[in-house]
């Protein structure tokens, strides 16, 4: 990417170009991400036409770049400590969601909280014998559980209607992640 | 496919998980994004950590963002939300400065730019500099020639696509294209000297 005089290759800077006004194809925008990455140049001139476009609308956005630049620096270290907000056909976010809301205790009686209410798992092991058992979910209310068929409540019913209709274009955020179905929630066995 | 939505492009990769495209973002937008929180409170600092926050929170609720307004839109409510929570949060503290608030407003403030930077507390050469930076853009759009200038003014100014600029200028988008990238790359030619950072700050 860089010729001979160390800047970078007018390529790169016609695409970066094309890439602010929603113009790059498709194919070419992996190639600008990466020299995001990896020249500093690239940056760099992202940010000078964006300052140019500002500036021209602006005399007011007509600001340092070394505070641009700090700042993107700041935000960068606290991004880094965020958890990456997930979009649907992440298999190992989904993998994650259940290893955070299935703490072993919780297995081994059957019962998994979901964003606060109580469901009963197919294939767990048995714990109470058969009998009855009243539990309280965190802040759902409570939920009458006999034989480990769940008497649903209107509560979980509608939370369950509701995360059904938008299943297949919300995106699981780790934690409080949408249920898909009850039948589906798997249990992992240790 | 025409986008009606320039940052459609990012802001897809962004949803995806990919940070660059989400930092190609913060800097698109971190300007504006801070005058206007600038507007609503004085402290230099105040503005610049709202305006960090704000984008933390636009981060983090990206996977909602379903593209039913254009991403700066989203943007800049999650911006005055996030600032009128610190403004409600600063007033309940007792060893709150009054010199760190100033009274929210949605128009567009009256205040002379000087007036409202001496009271930011930016320093002298911080207006000098961004005055200079301001001097130097416009003079580089006058020194260029009237097809390049004509292209970056009806692009940056009045925000016409490709297509409508070409019509306008009569000429294939292809070179609707090339002569915006030129006069970018002519005025920031002219700029660089100009936004040279010092050691140890590099992109």
């Amino acid at each position: 990417m860089l010729n001979s005089s160390g800047s970078s290759s007018d390529t790169v800077r016609q695409s970066l170009s094309s890439l602010m006004d929603g113009r790059l194809d498709e194919a070419s925008i992996d190639s600008a991400f990466s020299a995001w990455r990896s020249d500093a140049q690239a940056r760099e001139c992202w940010h000078a036409y964006h300052l140019i476009g500002d500036v021209l609308r602006s005399d007011e956005l007509a600001v340092q770049p070394a505070r641009d630049e700090a700042f993107l620096a700041a935000l960068r270290a606290k991004l880094a400590a965020e958890p990456v907000p997930l979009s649907p056909g992440r298999r190992q976010g989904e993998r994650a969601w259940r290893q955070r809301l299935v703490a072993p205790a919780a297995v081994a009686a059957g019962f998994v909280a979901v964003a606060g209410a109580l469901v009963v798992l197919r294939g767990a092991a048995p714990q109470d014998g058969g009998q009855g058992a009243l539990v309280a979910g965190a802040g759902a209310g409570e939920m009458v559980v006999v034989n480990r068929e769940v008497i649903r409540d209107a509560r979980l019913d509608r939370y369950l209607a509701a995360h059904r209709k938008v299943s297949n274009t919300a995106s699981v955020q780790v934690p409080g992640a949408v249920v898909r179905s009850v039948d589906t929630v798997v249990l992992e066995t240790k | 496919m025409i986008p009606e939505q320039p940052d459609e492009l990012l802001v897809e990769r962004a949803k995806r998980g990919d940070t660059r495209a989400f930092e190609m973002l913060v800097v698109k937008y971190q300007r504006r994004i801070e005058r206007l929180i600038a507007r609503m409170v004085r402290d230099v600092d105040l503005v610049q950590d709202i305006a960090q926050e704000s984008f933390i929170r636009a981060y983090r609720a990206l996977p909602q963002f379903r593209g039913d307004s254009a991403f700066y839109t989203w943007l800049y409510r999650i911006a005055v939300n996030t600032a009128k929570k610190a403004l409600v949060d600063l007033k309940r503290d007792p060893l709150v400065v009054e010199s760190a608030l100033s009274s929210v407003s949605d128009d567009d403030d009256e205040t002379s730019r000087v007036e409202r930077e001496l009271t930011d507390g930016a320093t002298p050469e911080a207006v000098l500099a961004s005055k200079e930076i301001a001097e130097t853009v416009n003079a580089a759009i006058a020194a260029l020639s009237e097809d390049l200038r004509q292209a970056i003014t009806l692009r940056e100014i009045e925000g016409l696509s490709y297509e409508e600029i070409a019509e306008m200028m009569n000429c294939p988008i292809g070179t609707v294209r090339s002569r915006i990238f030129r006069a970018r790359e002519a005025i920031a030619q002219r700029l660089r000297p100009l936004l040279d950072t010092r050691e140890g700050e590099r992109w």
